[in-house]
């Protein structure tokens, strides 16, 4: 899996091709290839004045079109793009030929955008359509039977079939233009959203290059197969690409994405450091520091990208969760909401705001924003546990059923879905399917280590005196593995109750340990004295042999010995953290 | 670029996080074919030289114009043309004036057309709904901002002259001036063609233009309105899903359409995408807190209770009922906290409907009766009656009871014209009737439901006639003809069923189960047991007590009767588990034969007087005929005939008045039979034939019964019946045509195990 392509030996040789690329897309304006491909190039060690490529052949057409073209660009920087096509409408050279279609293209687009709000009512918005698609289409499908398309060209035929919805066959010109011009990043990228699922990309054939380890790179930390991701990233970096942010940005994601916290944090920090005016995945970064509640750090980050650009999708997001974090949670809705008139497409925005409106108690607008997000992106898990949490604050357990179900099938692995689904069954006293649930989620790998205690609770509940006792041994086992010990209050009922199983059980060196260690806890204390006293006279009454009730505290025997450890279920083979 | 690249999907209508459809009263705007429909009637207002006929007929067309989804120009004018084909023409000829003029027509047309505001004298007045509809659209015009009134205006340039290229080809076939035009278009209209084929509707759509919400909304009652009332007439589910899917793809506020969305799935029976719409839908709505003096929370609290009560009914419609009763439980609790007793009370019926279908008695149905009319609820009031008198139908409570309680209904329903209600009513009566086994007054209930005219306001040409009442109605009816031998007749009522109530539909199990039973009887009759047998699995699949019944009848006549026996004691068990009497009688009836096989008949005296006891404890008389036929049977065998002839007095009356063509037959071949024995015992001679003329005509009768349903076999036995009377008869004429026609009838049919005589 982690195996690269053999080019990674001569990274000269890639650097070279990179500056090449820039140039080509700088003068395509095509910004954000030439913005990926440079930041790239800037990890890589600089080139001596000699090996620098020379620059790209000069043909006879485009010395003919040099004058147009020149003009055209001007007129294209400065998104005039209807008069870029106009003076670019004769020329014949390939350059001038892909900037012209692409003029054309992005003033549909933003007239389709003009449109929009200029539009007559809801319904009609559906029907503002960029008109130019359609001639677009049929212009480049000629060119594109006839072979006369290049990279560039394949890239636009691609993309214009993609807003046309046509996406099969968008997918195959992506895949052509990667062949004709494999450094090019931005067809990789489009490739990147078309591409649903594994099996779609195991059946396409992609060209044999460097860059498309890149590509599985990202596409897998879009797929969220972190693991292989992360691999891909780590051979990158070891091969020589240690400094590029965009790798570090990639891999910070990845770790956000399967919650490992501080491997991410970290990863972000160093991001911050090799590029303070980063705004890009900043709100992840943000995400991070609310779920660690490190208010300080993300007061400095939401100050410092305000300073950099306030009008950012990503800084209002960042200041809204600095503002949801000091429970100011009515500007922090509108700055979520700021975000969204940036760009309505940003998802996390919609899921946040959804959130505050629950903190809010505006169980109505919070529905909404969910829905709202749901509507954007249907695969967002975070959306639909919103909705299913609102409904379960408005007291309605079954209903939320659905929603609790929809996250779980998006993310079969995580815990916290499989929890809530279990606590809604125990609402609708389901105690069976409650304790699935719970028991998945123990097998899955429980965050909040609080499966493995419902879970004891519902098994008391059922009347089986044995399954509690399991789940309270594994319980008691994890929390002292892990060394945290925030939980008192379950660890001293798992501790007063294995108390008086074992002491049910006539196992009292067990039952004393235990005993003890209630004693340690302010709202057992009492009960496990008592029981000790009563362990000491039912051994004075039967056996002489008093042991020693001063043992030291160790658990090993308490778990090796006579609990009957319930047998693994095949579930656990494949417990791996989501 | 990325900025450009996302289209702009913010949606203005938000405050405070919830969208509020039309905060700004956008319903309507004006379009092309708007311009032109003002056009008509600003010339219906000017023109002076319509006829009084053809203005009538303009003014039934205005409403349907403005309410409909845009047209094409050709359409409309086509449509107009019809009416009056000369205000067709102007219309086409101020349109083409302003088309082909400046933009400074239109903003004329738009000054000069007849404000109903200010003019008094005007002809329509301004709340009226031509005058509404004006209003709206100047109002929808001045608001237009310079560049909207610009592609307004080419729009309608537009909408002209692709009317003018429809037509011109056909006017002038194979022009040859414009031909390089059209060859520079050609290779995008080839494209286009190609595209055409990719997705078809996409195109369809567009020529139709955007609706406006107004329009949207009409298509979504409309709709709606057909799924209830008619189902056939609405557009079929994969297209009325693809027209749902593109109206909420831009809008999804719309919540209205998710509605019509779980409705659509509904029909499809398909769980995933109704529960998805339905939950979307209440997602999305937002009641308008203004309606009463309840706040906003109180409206949101309001749609969660409907909407757990309206999951509670998807499941219920789906079978779900652990999961309907979860849903419902959470319903009435969320009622309960918010003191709703209207929706408490929508909820009891549905807990009485669910208890119903899980099989479990309930006392629920009285209580709720007694709340709903307190609430004022007349429709969940008839409906629990209703409910009621289905209850004590089956419990056995007497007649009058009932009758006089669907009386009572009944009045309720003509007075808040509930003609749903009525449908059901009479269905009822239909089926009550049935069940005591009175086949005429059925039929005439059943005719009366089927010409009685729907008491909804005539719409769209439909009447209200695919609900589940005509559903029973038609089903019984064509039961009750196959009875009679009409099986053509039968056939083609359910030839009509299968026509109306598609097989995908709600209902269609109904007719489908009534079909199986009447070919299954056919071929039963006509002693096809394998054919019969391979209906058995289509009945099971459908009612599972009904299916084991049959199995067993089939087990019955193929002689097995070892696993006839086991059949029929699990089916009567589980009978007597789920109060199901009818079922049960019939059961013991069928187990008393089985003895009679075994000649066990003694034996089979306390099942038939159990049997008897109990159909008449319940009241179904025809059952209790049947019961008493068999009991006389017994005891002929029994070797008491005269007793069996007393008794058979009694059943006799009835079966010949209500019974089918079978049970007719059959009950006058055991007269007959009765009476040969009796001859026999006569002291004198003459007495003695008699007795065996009469039994000769009784046997005669029978025989034209049992050909009228093409039981050969039985007929067969007559023939030699019949043979042997006129033998000892001394008739040897008709000795021989029995004896000839006896002949015949045996070499067509195998020869069976059953004797005749241990059948009854």
């Amino acid at each position: 899996m982690a195996a690269l392509s053999s080019q990674f030996a001569d990274l000269v040789e890639i650097k070279k091709q990179l500056t090449v690329i820039i140039a080509l897309c700088r003068e395509r304006g095509l910004m954000h290839s030439v913005k990926w491909a440079s930041e790239l190039a800037f990890a890589l060690d600089p080139l001596p004045m000699n090996e620098l490529p020379p620059p790209p052949p000069f043909t006879e057409e485009d010395a003919q079109d040099l004058d147009a073209y020149s003009l055209a660009k001007s007129f294209f920087d400065l998104k005039e793009y209807d008069r870029a096509a106009y003076f670019l409408r004769g020329c014949r050279s390939q350059k001038a030929y892909f900037l012209y279609m692409y003029s054309r293209y992005l003033s549909g687009e933003k007239k389709k955008d003009d449109e929009t709000v200029d539009s007559l009512g809801p319904l009609e918005k559906g029907q503002v359509k960029n008109e130019s698609l359609r001639e677009l289409r049929v212009e480049l499908s000629k060119k594109h039977k006839a072979r006369e398309l290049d990279g560039f060209g394949l890239y636009l035929y691609g993309v214009v079939l993609r807003k046309l919805d046509l996406l099969k066959e968008a997918i195959d010109v992506f895949v052509e233009a990667t062949h004709c011009l494999p450094l090019h990043w931005g067809a990789w990228l489009e490739l990147c959203n078309l591409v649903e699922n594994k099996e779609m990309l195991k059946s396409m054939s992609f060209p044999d290059t460097w860059m498309k380890d890149f590509f599985l790179a990202h596409i897998y930390t879009e797929m969220q197969m972190i693991e292989e991701a992360l691999q891909k990233y780590q051979s990158l970096i070891n091969v020589g690409f240690s400094k590029s942010t965009y790798i570090i940005s990639q891999i910070a994601v990845a770790y956000h994405n399967i919650r490992d916290i501080d491997k991410a944090l970290s990863m972000f920090n160093e991001l911050r450091e090799q590029d303070p005016y980063r705004i890009e995945n900043m709100d992840t970064f943000s995400n991070l520091l609310y779920v660690r509640t490190m208010k300080p750090e993300l007061s400095y980050l939401a100050h410092n990208l305000c300073d950099i650009d306030k009008y950012r999708v990503e800084t209002c997001c960042v200041i809204g969760n600095y503002y949801s974090l000091r429970s100011q949670h009515e500007k922090a809705a509108l700055y979520f909401q700021r975000a969204l008139k940036l760009n309505p497409r940003c998802l996390g925005a919609w899921t946040l705001m959804g959130h505050e409106y629950m903190e809010m108690k505006n169980t109505s607008a919070a529905i909404q924003a969910y829905r709202h997000a749901i509507e954007v992106n249907k695969r967002d898990y975070r959306a639909w546990y919103g909705l299913g949490q609102t409904y379960e604050i408005l007291k309605m357990p079954f209903y939320c059923l659905y929603y609790y179900r929809r996250a779980h099938q998006l993310r079969p692995n995580d815990s916290r879905m499989l929890v809530a689904l279990g606590e809604c069954y125990e609402k609708l006293n389901q105690l069976v399917e409650a304790t699935k649930c719970y028991w998945r989620a123990y097998s899955v790998g429980d965050v909040e280590r609080m499966a493995l205690v419902k879970l004891a609770k519902l098994h008391e509940q059922l009347n089986e005196s044995d399954h509690p006792a399991q789940c309270y041994v594994i319980y008691i086992k994890e929390i002292f593995e892990c060394g945290e010990l925030m939980e008192q209050v379950e660890l001293s009922t798992a501790f007063r109750y294995l108390g008086q199983y074992y002491f049910k059980n006539k196992q009292y060196d067990d039952a004393s340990i235990c005993a003890q260690r209630c004693c340690n806890y302010n709202d057992a204390r009492e009960e496990g004295k008592s029981l000790l006293r009563q362990i000491s006279q039912v051994r004075g009454q039967g056996e002489t042999s008093s042991s020693d009730l001063s043992l030291p505290f160790i658990f090993g025997p308490l778990s090796a010995k006579n609990t009957p450890v319930r047998r693994m279920s095949p579930l656990n083979l494949s417990s791996v953290t989501p | 670029m990325a900025s450009v690249h996302e289209s702009l999907y913010f949606n203005p209508m938000m405050t405070n996080g919830v969208v509020h459809a039309n905060v700004f009263g956008v319903k309507d705007w004006v379009t092309p074919y708007k311009i032109t429909v003002l056009m008509l009637l600003d010339e219906m207002t000017i023109s002076t030289s319509i006829t009084l006929l053809d203005r009538r007929r303009l003014n039934k067309l205005i409403l349907p114009l403005l309410q409909s989804p845009d047209m094409t120009l050709s359409q409309l004018i086509k449509t107009v043309e019809d009416s009056c084909p000369q205000l067709a023409y102007t219309v086409h000829l101020r349109l083409q004036l302003m088309a082909d003029g400046e933009l400074k027509d239109m903003e004329h047309f738009f000054d000069m057309l007849p404000s109903p505001f200010n003019e008094t004298e005007s002809e329509a007045h301004k709340t009226s709904v031509v005058g509404l509809f004006m209003r709206h659209m100047v109002l929808a015009y001045n608001k237009l901002s310079f560049s909207q009134v610009y592609k307004l205006y080419t729009a309608l340039q537009q909408y002209y002259q692709s009317y003018e290229r429809k037509d011109s080809p056909a006017a002038e076939p194979a022009e040859d001036t414009d031909m390089e035009l059209t060859n520079t278009e050609e290779l995008g209209g080839k494209m286009e063609k190609e595209e055409l084929d990719l997705e078809p509707s996409d195109d369809e759509v567009s020529t139709r233009g955007p609706l406006s919400q107004k329009q949207a909304e009409y298509f979504l009652a409309q709709q709606a309105y057909l799924l209830k009332n008619d189902e056939n007439k609405a557009l079929d589910p994969a297209a009325l899903q693809k027209e749902l899917n593109n109206m909420l793809k831009f809008n999804p506020d719309f919540a209205e359409a998710h509605y019509l969305s779980y409705l659509n799935s509904m029909r499809v029976q398909d769980i995933f995408n109704s529960t998805d719409s339905l939950l979307h839908y209440f997602d999305r709505l937002i009641l308008p807190g203004g309606d009463s003096k309840s706040n906003g929370d109180e409206g949101c609290g309001r749609s969660l209770r409907y909407a757990a009560l309206n999951l509670a009914a998807l499941h219920c419609r789906f079978g779900h009922y652990q999961q309907a009763e979860l849903a419902l439980q959470e319903a009435i609790r969320i009622a309960q906290e918010s003191n709703d007793h209207v929706c408490l009370q929508h909820c009891l019926s549905w807990l009485y409907l669910l208890e119903q279908m899980k099989g479990s008695d309930s006392t629920l149905t009285e209580h709720a009766v007694k709340m709903a009319v307190h609430f004022c609820l007349p429709y969940l009031a008839s409906l629990g009656i209703q409910s009621l008198v289905q209850q004590g139908a089956v419990g056995g409570k007497t007649a009058n009871k009932l009758m006089d309680a669907l009386k009572d209904t009944d009045l309720l329903h003509w007075k808040h014209s509930l003609s749903e209600l009525i449908d059901i009513s009479i269905a009822q009566k239909t089926a009550i009737w049935r069940m005591y086994g009175k086949s005429t007054m059925a039929l005439q209930q059943a005719q009366v439901l089927l010409s009685m005219n729907s008491l909804e306001p005539v719409n769209l040409g439909v009447q209200q006639n695919n609900s589940e009442a005509f559903a029973v109605a038609l089903c019984h009816l064509s039961e009750l003809h196959a009875e009679q031998g009409l099986f053509a007749a039968a056939s083609e009522i359910l030839k009509h069923l299968r026509e109306r109530f598609p097989p995908h539909s709600q209902h269609a199990k109904l007719w489908m189960l009534c079909d199986q039973k009447i070919q299954f009887d056919r071929a039963m009759n006509d002693g096809k047991y394998h054919m019969a047998d391979s209906l058995v699995v289509g009945i099971a699949a459908l009612s599972k007590t009904e299916g084991l019944y049959r199995k067993a009848l089939v087990l019955k006549a193929q002689n097995q009767t070892t696993e006839a026996y086991k059949v029929l004691q699990r089916l009567l068990l589980y009978c007597e588990k789920i109060k199901g009497t009818e079922m049960t009688i019939r059961v013991m009836l069928s187990l008393a034969e089985l003895h009679w096989s075994s000649s066990c008949h003694a034996v089979a005296l306390p099942l038939l007087l159990r049997s008897l006891a109990v159909s008449r404890e319940y009241h179904l008389q025809y059952l209790a005929s049947e019961c008493i036929l068999h009991l006389a049977f017994s005891q002929l065998m029994l070797g008491i005939p005269e007793q069996a002839l007393n008794i058979l007095h009694m059943a006799i009356e009835p079966i010949l008045a209500h019974g089918a063509l079978l049970d007719k037959g059959r009950a006058m071949l055991l007269v007959a039979k009765c009476q040969i024995v009796t001859a026999s015992s006569e002291p004198s001679k003459q007495q003695k034939t008699q007795a065996l003329e009469v039994a000769v005509q009784n046997l005669e009768e029978a025989g034209t019964y049992f050909t009228k349903v093409d039981c050969k076999e039985r007929v067969r036995d007559i023939y030699y019946l019949q043979a042997r009377l006129y033998h000892s008869l001394g008739k040897t004429a008709e000795r021989n045509k029995c004896a000839m026609l006896f002949r015949q009838h045996n070499q067509e049919l195998p020869s069976q195990g059953v004797p005749l005589i241990t059948r009854l």
